[in-house]
């Protein structure tokens, strides 16, 4: 099998190759970072730069959200895309933010990035664990591609299993003071920087309510309540869409645990409607975007 | 140099906290902040705390007045700050340089900003030297000497199973008349910092940038940022707030809070013109101001070198790139 390096090669040819020929614009990569365990996700429009593009256990950047800024573009763009990147693709896609046939997919088998916070703790001789999302991930390598590098692979149409999250049952079985009382310790400490919202490819209104106070749905004030607010008002519209790349978790600068809220609302969604994986095929019926007449209706 | 044993401090914390409100670096879950000091805080010496001390000056959300209307008539009541003699015991050197760089813009230039200066005058800082730095560290690139604290009133050092104080002002001094009973009079060796491994060179870097705003260089990196505020947020010199408002009925309260030069609406004007519309103009706005602009104004840089903004940025978009792609830049 082809090491990192090896491929790294191949991600630049690649790379060279489409902006030389001009089948896009620009590519979607990651670069290094300033640390060992650090990369950087890059955006480049000059063949001549494809040399910066790196390919390592530290790439841990979903790539996705950077296609909205081709939204307007009439070129076409080209990104590489593991598991995690290919749903965020799908995401934007089905939910109208770009056209597939504007972006020119390379497809990734992913073998899992390693926790840059321990990378950093432990030094550059430890073993350093997978990061948290990658250990969590049911789908690795690409599910939408154009172009594959690495070895040849058929990516079958997966099954989404049911889901069952022990941190979400272990909150469900709290008293409701408890409940609440975790719920305030984790989101008293948001920055309200927004990180979360900004990495995240499901979130995608071109104008968000965080984003502007002149309408007073939201005060700017850091307090608990403002802070819970926002917190809900963006798990909720995420809800039945969040792809559970776990990115907002990874980056949030106080370690909230964001993606337990996440993790609720899709269990929910699948003991409700069924097993759903979102971001698998654009063409997938959304379980809070459509309707059956089997559907529980339990308040009607 | 007066010295105590690390296995007193506690003692000697508690003598503190009869006359002044102590806050202390402290672990609190996986983060790392100043806390007020009671017995059961989980003091943090290791590292610098990943948020600065800025918020004890500069509070996230800060009420400035209430107002009530009565018919045509508007009665307003004052929100001052609570006068209370407030210590911060190791309190970093860069740190303590951004409040230096904070004091600038709150304090100078004949505005004097008095929810500031009231927290300001209120405080008695005890500097901490540092004996090693991090791997984000870059103090020393930024004129900061992390073993001494520029405007502390005491400088102190934990070095052998010990802590050294040196008195640098009269309000520091009374600290130690506090505690002397707890403290020895020794020569204790200051460490020099060891482990530094980012040096961005800032020679000519604030002057070159006066001739670089229209630089492919903004173009060419801007597209990385997430344009979220995490760098701000985090970053102990950002000084940028917002007034805004609370109404209930016919009574409410005004609040300033932080806001962000990397958000859409921070430059956003009523009529609907952004004069920042993209990545490019925010990012530029931001290196610029921390290495360009406020040197310009107040001779001294935005930047401490603290790598808080390394540590946090979701992307690794970081300064000490920057400052390496404008030395680069033609």
């Amino acid at each position: 099998m082809a090491t990192m390096e090896q491929l790294t090669l191949q991600l630049r040819e690649t790379a060279r190759e489409i902006l030389e020929s001009k089948k896009a614009a620009a590519v979607i990569g990651w670069e290094k970072g300033t640390f060992w365990y650090t990369t950087t996700p890059v955006v480049l429009t000059k063949p001549e730069d494809t040399e910066r593009l790196v390919w390592n256990e530290y790439c841990l950047n979903n790539l996705a959200k950077y296609l909205l800024d081709f939204q307007h573009s009439n070129e076409k763009v080209a990104i590489f895309a593991r598991g995690c990147d290919s749903r965020g693709i799908n995401r934007l896609i089905q939910d109208k933010q770009i056209d597939r046939d504007k972006v020119l997919i390379i497809g990734l088998a992913c073998p899992g990035m390693k926790d840059d916070k321990k990378a950093r703790e432990l030094g550059q001789n430890a073993d350093i664990p997978l990061a948290k999302k990658c250990q969590e991930c049911a789908y690795p390598d690409a599910l939408v591609y154009d172009l594959w590098i690495g070895e040849p692979k058929e990516v079958a149409k997966p099954v989404p299993e049911a889901k069952v999250f022990p941190e979400v049952e272990a909150i469900e079985q709290m008293t409701p003071d408890d409940k609440y009382a975790s719920f305030a310790a984790n989101y008293e400490k948001c920055l309200r920087c927004y990180a979360c919202r900004n990495v995240c490819p499901a979130c995608n209104c071109k104008e968000c309510i965080f984003g502007n106070s002149s309408k007073e749905w939201s005060a700017k004030a850091n307090n608990l309540s403002e802070n819970m607010f926002f917190a809900l008002t963006r798990a909720l519209h995420v809800a039945g869409r969040c792809i559970q790349c776990g990115e907002c978790e990874r980056i949030c600068p106080v370690n909230i645990p964001i993606m337990l809220l996440n993790k609720k609302i899709i269990q929910d969604i699948d003991r409700l409607f069924g097993p759903y994986e979102a971001g698998l095929d654009p063409e997938d019926k959304m379980p809070l975007g459509s309707f059956e007449f089997t559907d529980p209706e339990e308040f009607m | 140099m007066f010295t105590f044993q690390e296995s007193e401090i506690k003692n000697l914390l508690n003598a503190l906290a009869k006359e002044y409100k102590v806050f202390v670096p402290a672990k609190v879950g996986d983060e790392s902040k100043f806390v007020p000091y009671d017995d059961n805080v989980e003091l943090y010496w290791d590292r610098n705390v990943l948020l600065s001390v800025k918020d004890k000056f500069f509070p996230h959300t800060e009420p400035m007045y209430k107002f009530k209307t009565k018919r045509k008539t508007v009665e307003i009541e004052p929100l001052a700050s609570k006068d209370e003699p407030v210590l911060l015991f190791g309190v970093r050197s860069c740190d303590l340089q951004a409040l230096n760089c904070l004091d600038q813009v709150f304090l100078t230039k004949g505005f004097v900003d008095e929810f500031y200066r009231t927290k300001r005058d209120q405080a008695t800082i005890v500097a901490l030297g540092c004996n090693e730095a991090e791997d984000t560290c870059f103090c020393t690139a930024m004129g900061v000497d992390p073993q001494k604290g520029n405007g502390a009133d005491i400088q102190a050092y934990r070095t052998q199973g010990k802590f050294g104080m040196e008195a640098l002002t009269e309000k520091g001094q009374k600290i130690i008349d506090i505690l002397k009973s707890y403290l020895k009079e020794e020569n204790l060796q200051v460490p020099e910092t060891q482990g530094f491994q980012l040096q961005p060179d800032m020679d000519g870097v604030a002057e070159k940038l006066k001739g670089m705003f229209d630089a492919e260089l903004w173009a060419e990196v801007a597209p990385t940022c997430l344009n979220c505020g995490a760098c701000t947020y985090i970053c102990p010199t950002c000084h940028c707030f917002d007034i805004s408002q609370d109404v209930r009925g016919e009574e409410g309260f005004k609040y300033r809070c932080w806001d962000s030069c990397m958000f859409e609406e921070y430059t956003l004007m009523a009529g609907g013109h952004n004069p920042r519309p993209s990545k490019k103009e925010r990012v530029r706005n931001r290196f610029m101001h921390k290495l360009c602009y406020f040197p310009e104004r107040y001779n001294m840089l935005l930047c401490t070198g603290c790598g808080r903004c390394l540590n946090v940025c979701p992307v690794n978009l970081h300064i000490t790139s920057i400052i390496g792609k404008v030395k680069e830049a033609n």
